[in-house]
């Protein structure tokens, strides 16, 4: 049975005034494996970060469904689906969204304060975690006091360190120079060689590459898909960047 | 450059921030209102035909330097809130290639707008109220209505005089603001702030015994004099306090609370306490102005409301009986002759005084020194002691006075004091020693202690002997002779009119004019009444204006923070809090943070609370109890008031953060 399992999925956003309408997503339908790292590739205003807010709960479709681990998320009321997302979602964001007020520690702990862990059990998940991610020695400093890639790294640790079923990411190198974000998506495939289920949303080929499988969306569908098999990340690249040139110009690649 | 490209921008742009210029157009309106109203009514000329309106008018000109002042600080400080919202605004004027003198001429033409309207409504409104506010002193003062409505152009020019230098000044000040900041700066200016704020200790600790020191001198207050003067250092020390423990004590104490690991890593606290730490570094300043502010309008109206209302307590305290005459001297010629003066004017008026009390007095200023009262020449340097002002009196005009004579051997004696029972069984007096027979708990029909300023011994002697031998002792030691007085009060069962014809009547027909006062109640009681009306109103008044400047403080505090809090939360809401326990985090610390200044405004009334006490005696108002319930009402109302901003401000707050 498939982790993550998304059914017709349609988004239609209402403006405030004057009720016209926007259809961020026609018809969403795919699965996903545990294990799997997976890419959903897009242009700028296709429906990624609708998508993703979507199978995170944080915003409810017009119509279809989201099963996550054999539960509709559809069912599920406001404070569930709260307690659902702390323990089974872990977030990665273009931009970090570390919370200034806290300290790195903090931040990275707050799911699990949330969830109302003991502290002893906080610090035993914290410290190897840290020391994967490279981060061990940042851990009293503030948001505003480390680079944008120590603020991304802290804030996948913010996303493993409730051990959830699923990580989500939008853009997550979307604001960091070209070597941070290598040296970051070579942290996501460790992280994906250790077992961790990842779907990355992305508009660079780049990012997409790195991934096992790119679903690609274009006017609100999933428009075709590629599995990289046994391709190495160069011909990976070389696929998604013709696939890309295809549906630029409209050219017909449905799989 | 268009015409009128400027004037153009800066009013499109006041009414784009209408949530921001607002409350401070309304406010600055109502500040231009009010000032013109004192104004108009220090001024008017019904009060100068009142009798006490010399008081009166020192009071209300005193409001009006008041209200004044409060008006350019409070106008100052609302506008550096609405420049530092919208450096961010105008860095990207700048940004765009605007000079900064063009940004001045934006600001310029702005505060030309808002000073225009403010100026033209509230002097408007001003006018329009300044009868409402006359008839309302009148009310207090119980004085005949004045007929007719009047236009001061005199305060109308001061008002526009002091308005327009004010909002000279603030262009000034918000051009200088802007001047003084790099474009970057000015994109970035509402960024800032999100720093760890530090802990300083030293700062905490010094608010800690700031406040400490103040609330002692008030509380050991023990003399009303003193207090006056203490009540000065106590205020100045509390409200350096107040300031230091808002913005260093709350953060150092924030982050003791976070060094407890298993306390901290809770929910609720852990949202809790680190929101509340940048909280306190942005908003110590204005939520001690809050608690300063809730304190003055507390003190004010809850003093003021029990003066007028304790005004029939205040006469009766001051003035036992309806008529009191005094004669200063207690020979029996002299004294025989007051008597039959006083008795042939009641005939005159077919009358007969009721609740007769009459006393002789030998009276000096002493100094007292545990059970010993010293005279002038008998204090010693580094004697500790208090000033008093001490009385003798003859058993015999006691016992008149009471239903079971007392009688007492040659060396007893009798205490009455006006400040609590006297702790002491002896009394030494030069060189004798009493032995204290009993203590009183009241003189009864007292009420020549005059005011209750200084503490006065009341002491009870056998008899005239007694009080003749210790006269010429104080003679020979001190080569002067002690004061002597004859006091005689009584109380009249007639009209009104007919006890100011007595009153009238005695002044003129008794002998001795230069040994004689002749006190009416009811004459003094005009003069209370403007006095204690005066500053009714004037608490009234500045309570209101007061009150009027916490509700924008808050207003504006709740906007700002909601700005700030949006972010927080919506990222709390991805990191997986339910949109209930985000709303429920945000209650608990707003709540907090919002009634802290009403908590702390509530701590600092219960400690000013005996030192008032005390400089209500020095306005002849002993009635604690009174004053007691005026401040719990007081503090009620303003409670419920409090809280009623709270959920029209939070509900604006929470349109932005909940965004
Ligand atoms: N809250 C919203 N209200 C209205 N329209 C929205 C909202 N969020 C996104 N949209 C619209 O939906 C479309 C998809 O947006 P988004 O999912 O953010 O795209 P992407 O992340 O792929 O760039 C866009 O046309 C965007 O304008
Ligand atoms: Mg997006």
């Amino acid at each position: 049975m498939n982790l993550l399992e998304v059914k017709n999925l349609r988004k239609v956003y209402t403006t405030r005034f004057g009720g016209t309408q926007v259809e961020a997503l026609r018809s969403v339908s795919f699965g996903l494996e545990k294990g799997e790292y997976t890419a959903v590739m897009g242009e700028s205003g296709a429906g990624k970060t609708t998508l993703l807010n979507i199978l995170a709960a944080l915003d409810r479709p017009t119509s279809g469904e989201v099963i996550l681990g054999g539960r509709s998320l559809s069912g599920l009321k406001d404070q569930e689906l709260a307690a659902f997302r702390r323990s089974n979602l872990g977030f990665v964001f273009q931009d970090f969204n570390l919370l200034p007020t806290f300290s790195l520690r903090d931040n990275i702990l707050l799911p699990l304060v949330l969830a109302g862990e003991s502290y002893r059990e906080m610090e035993k998940r914290l410290q190897p975690l840290a020391r994967r991610l490279g981060i061990s020695g940042l851990l009293a400093k503030f948001p505003y006091e480390v680079s944008g890639g120590e603020q991304q790294r802290a804030a996948i640790a913010r996303a493993l360190i409730t051990d959830p079923q699923l990580i989500l990411a939008d853009e997550p190198t979307g604001a960091l120079d070209s070597k941070t974000s290598d040296s970051l998506l070579r942290l996501f495939g460790e992280i994906n060689e250790a077992g961790q289920t990842i779907l990355m949303v992305t508009h660079s080929v780049k990012a997409a590459s790195h991934a096992k499988r790119v679903l690609f969306i274009k006017d609100g569908e999933i428009f075709h898909q590629l599995y990289r098999g046994e391709l190495s990340v160069t011909e990976m690249y070389e696929r998604i960047a013709d696939t890309l040139t295809l549906l630029a110009t409209g050219g017909d690649v449905r799989a | 450059m268009p015409k009128f490209f400027y004037p153009k921008l800066a009013l499109s742009s006041i009414k784009r921030h209408l949530q921001l210029y607002g409350p401070y157009l309304c406010a600055s309106t109502t500040m231009v209102s009010m000032f013109y109203m004192i104004l108009f009514v220090a001024e008017n000329s019904g009060l100068s035909k009142m009798r006490g309106s010399e008081v009166l008018g020192q009071l209300l000109r005193f409001g009006v330097v008041v209200v004044g002042l409060f008006a350019v600080i409070f106008l100052f400080y609302t506008n550096s809130f609405l420049v530092r919202r919208r450096k961010r605004e105008l860095g990207l004027y700048n940004a765009f290639g605007m000079e900064k003198r063009h940004i001045a001429r934006i600001l310029g033409w702005e505060t030309f707008f808002i000073a225009l309207f403010s100026i033209a409504a509230g002097l408007g409104s001003g006018i329009l109220f300044s009868k409402l506010m006359l008839l309302l002193l009148f009310r207090i003062l119980e004085a005949p209505i004045p007929f007719g409505f009047e236009v001061r152009l005199e305060a109308v020019l001061i008002t526009v005089k002091l308005f327009s230098a004010l909002y000279l000044v603030i262009f000034a000040f918000s051009v200088w603001q802007v001047r003084s900041a790099q474009a970057v700066e000015l994109l970035k200016a509402e960024a800032l702030g999100e720093r760890e704020p530090k802990a300083r200790w030293l700062l905490a600790l010094l608010g800690c015994v700031t406040l400490g020191a103040g609330y002692y001198i008030a509380v050991v207050v023990a003399d009303p004099l003193v207090a006056l003067f203490s009540f000065f250092v106590a205020v100045i020390l509390v409200i350096i306090g107040t300031y230091l423990l808002f913005t260093t004590g709350s953060i150092a104490l924030l982050k003791l609370l976070r060094r407890s690991k298993p306390l901290y890593y809770r929910p609720k606290p852990f949202i809790a306490i680190s929101g509340m730490l940048h909280r306190m570094k942005q908003n110590g300043v204005g939520l001690a102005n809050i608690c300063i502010l809730s304190t003055m309008v507390l003190v004010t109206i809850s003093t003021t409301v029990s003066l007028y209302v304790g005004l029939e307590d205040v006469l009766r305290t001051r003035y036992s009986r309806e008529i009191v005459i005094r004669l200063d001297s207690y020979e029996p010629e002299a004294v025989a002759a007051v008597q039959a003066g006083t008795e042939a004017v009641l005939s005159r008026h077919g009358l007969e005084a009721a609740e007769k009390a009459e006393y002789r007095f030998l009276s000096l200023t002493a100094f007292r020194s545990g059970e010993r009262l010293l005279t002038e020449k008998e204090v010693e340097p580094g004697l500790t002691g208090v000033r008093t002002s001490l009385h003798f009196t003859p058993l015999e005009d006691y016992n008149r006075m009471v239903q079971e004579p007392v009688s007492l051997q040659e060396n007893e004696v009798l205490v009455y004091s006006n400040r609590g029972i006297y702790e002491h069984s002896t009394l030494e007096f030069l060189g004798r020693s009493f032995a204290v027979k009993e203590k009183l708990a009241s003189l009864p029909g007292d009420g020549f202690s005059r005011t209750q300023t200084f503490a006065s011994y009341y002491v009870v002697v056998r008899d005239m002997q007694v009080l003749e031998e210790l006269r010429r002792n104080l003679t020979e030691t001190e080569g002067r002779s002690a004061q002597t007085s004859y006091i005689r009060g009584f109380d009249l069962d007639t009209s009104a009119e007919e006890a100011a014809a007595v009153y009238r009547d005695l002044q003129e027909s008794l002998p001795r004019k230069d040994l004689i006062w002749v006190e009416s109640r009811d004459e003094a009681r005009q003069e209370f009444l403007a006095m204690y009306g005066g500053l009714f109103f004037l608490g009234l008044f500045l309570g209101t204006l007061f009150l009027l400047g916490t509700v924008l403080i808050i207003y504006y505090k709740q906007i700002t923070e909601g700005y700030e809090d949006r972010r927080r939360f919506s990222i709390m809401q991805q990191v997986g809090m339910a949109g209930s326990e985000v709303r429920s985090a945000i209650r608990g610390q707003v709540l907090s943070v919002f009634f802290l200044p009403l908590a702390a405004a509530g701590v600092h009334i219960i400690f000013a609370f005996p030192m008032i006490t005390k400089l209500l005696i020095l306005f002849n108002l002993t009635n604690t109890a009174l004053f007691a319930a005026c401040t719990a009402v007081t503090f009620a109302v303003f409670a419920v008031f409090y809280a009623c901003v709270y959920l029209a401000t939070t509900k604006a707050y929470y349109r932005i953060a909940a965004a």
